[in-house]
C-alpha cells in the first residue's frame, strides 16, 4: 500500500511540478522574444522560480521515497 | 595563531587519515539483487581507490557502564568489533556495555566533503598568491587557473550577490558566496568521478551547508528583518499574532528546503545512473546474457547524455545554492522606509 501510494503521489508530483516549470519556459520564452536585451535577467528569475517550483516538487519526491522505504 | 591553527587542522589530518587498513573484498555479497542501488548511494566505513576499499579509521567517544568516558580509536570497523568493546546492529556500531556519546568515525562522504574544501582551498590560494604577487592587480590575469577564478568570481560578485543585495551591503557577502559556490560545485563535480562518492548526496552534509546560510542570514538580520518577524507591519492586529507562527516557521523552511533541494538533485541524479547500468545486469540474470549486451548499447549511451546533464547540474545547483542565499541574505539585510505606508512590503514569502 505504501509503494502504491508513494508511486502515485511521485506521478502527481512530477505532473505539478512540469506544468510549473513548462509555463515558466513559455513566460521566459516568450518575453526574452518580445524583449531580446532583457534575456539576462529574464534567464536569472526563470532559474530562480524554477528552483522554487523545483523545491516544492522534491519535497514531495522525499516523502514519496520514505514512504517507499519506511 | 593562523600557524598553530595551520598545523593543529594538518596534525589531525596526517593523524586521522595515517591508518586506513587496506582489506579484501568486502564480506557482505550475499545479496540476492544483482545491483543494490541505495548501498552504492550510501555512506560507506571505507574509501574506494581504484577498486581497492580502503577502511577508513573509527573514533569513539563513548561511556562504558562504570560511568567514565572513553575515546577510542580503530583502523577499521572489523578491528573494532575485534576488539569486543563494539558490536554492530544494522551497520550502526554500539558498545557492548555502555552507551555510544559521539561517533566521530570517518566516512566516505566526509572525505569528499573534504576533498571538495581542499580543492577550493588550494585554488583560491593559488589565486591569491598570484594577486599578492601583482598579477591581475597591476597587469592583466594569467594563465588559465587564475582566469577561471576570475571569470567564477565576478560571476558571483556580479550576477548573484549584486542584483540580490541592496547598496554596497554585497560586498560582505560576496566571499561567503563565492565560498559556497565553489565547494559545491567542486564537491558535486568529485562526485562525477569514477569510484568517487558525491558528499553533497547526503542529507547531513547539504544540512550543514544549509545551516551556514541560515546563520549568516540571521546574524546579519536588520532591525526590519526581525520586525517583519514578530510584528509584521501594515496588517490589523490579529493578523499580527497570526503572522508570528508563519514566519518563524518561514525562518527554517528556507535552510531546510535549501539542504533538501541539493540533496535530492544530486541523489537522484546518481540513482538514476547507477538504475540504468544495472539494467544491463538485471537483464543479466533474467534473460540471459545476449538480452544483456542488446540493454547495454541503450544503458550506455543513455548514461553517456546523463552524464553531461549531470555536469550541467553540478554547476546548476551550486549556483541555485549560492543564488538562493543571496536571496534570503538580501531579504534580511533589507531596510525598508516606514514613513509612507507598507502596501509594497507586503511581499510574496520565498520560503520554498
Amino acid at each position: 500500500m505504501g509503494l502504491l501510494a508513494a508511486g502515485i503521489g511521485a506521478g502527481i508530483v512530477a505532473v505539478g511540478a512540469g506544468i510549473g516549470i513548462g509555463l515558466i519556459g513559455k513566460g521566459a520564452v516568450e518575453s526574452i522574444a518580445r524583449q531580446p536585451e532583457a534575456s539576462g535577467d529574464i534567464r536569472g528569475a526563470m532559474i530562480l522560480t524554477a528552483a522554487f517550483i523545483e523545491g516544492v516538487a522534491l519535497f514531495g519526491a522525499i516523502i514519496c521515497i520514505i514512504l517507499a522505504l519506511g | 595563531m593562523i600557524k598553530f591553527f595551520t598545523f593543529l587542522s594538518l596534525f589531525i589530518v596526517v593523524f586521522l587519515l595515517g591508518q586506513p587498513t587496506v582489506l579484501a573484498a568486502d564480506a557482505d555479497t550475499e545479496s540476492n539483487s544483482p545491483i543494490d542501488i541505495m548501498g552504492t548511494v550510501a555512506d560507506h566505513d571505507y574509501f574506494t581507490f581504484f577498486g581497492t576499499k580502503l577502511y577508513l579509521p573509527r573514533l569513539f567517544l563513548w561511556q562504558d557502564d562504570n560511568g567514565s568516558t572513553q575515546f577510542s580509536t580503530y583502523g577499521s570497523t572489523k578491528k573494532a568489533l575485534a576488539s569486543g568493546n563494539f558490536e554492530q546492529i544494522d551497520y550502526v556500531i554500539t558498545p557492548v556495555k555502555g552507551s555510544m556519546l559521539i561517533d566521530f568515525s570517518l566516512t566516505s562522504h566526509l572525505l569528499y566533503f573534504w576533498f571538495g574544501l581542499g580543492a577550493l582551498a588550494l585554488f583560491t590560494m593559488y589565486a591569491g598568491s598570484r594577486y599578492k604577487k601583482g598579477i591581475g592587480t597591476s597587469t592583466a590575469p594569467k594563465g588559465v587557473l587564475q582566469n577561471l577564478f576570475e571569470v567564477f568570481y565576478e560571476f558571483i560578485r556580479d550576477e548573484v550577490a549584486k542584483p540580490n543585495i541592496e547598496g554596497d551591503k554585497h560586498k560582505k557577502y560576496v566571499p561567503y558566496l563565492f565560498t559556497m559556490f565553489m565547494s559545491i560545485a567542486f564537491m558535486n563535480i568529485f562526485g562525477l568521478l569514477p569510484y568517487a562518492a558525491t558528499a553533497t548526496a547526503d542529507i547531513t552534509v547539504t544540512a550543514v551547508l544549509a545551516s551556514f546560510t541560515f546563520f549568516v542570514t540571521q546574524f546579519s538580520g536588520t532591525k526590519d528583518h526581525w520586525q517583519h518577524v514578530f510584528w509584521f507591519p501594515g496588517v490589523p492586529l490579529g493578523v499580527k499574532f497570526l503572522m508570528i507562527p508563519v514566519e518563524l516557521i518561514g525562518l527554517f523552511t528556507k535552510p531546510f528546503a535549501l539542504a533538501i533541494r541539493l540533496f535530492a538533485n544530486m541523489m537522484s541524479g546518481k540513482i538514476m545512473i547507477i538504475a540504468i547500468l544495472g539494467l544491463i545486469f538485471i537483464f543479466n540474470e533474467m534473460y540471459g546474457s545476449i538480452a544483456a549486451y542488446g540493454v547495454s548499447i541503450f544503458s550506455v549511451v543513455v548514461t553517456s547524455i546523463l552524464y553531461i546533464l549531470k555536469l550541467l547540474v553540478a554547476i546548476l545547483q551550486a549556483y541555485i545554492f549560492s543564488l538562493l542565499s543571496a536571496v534570503f541574505i538580501g531579504m534580511a539585510v533589507e531596510e525598508h522606509e516606514h514613513d509612507h505606508d507598507h502596501e509594497e512590503h507586503i511581499h510574496a514569502d520565498l520560503s520554498v
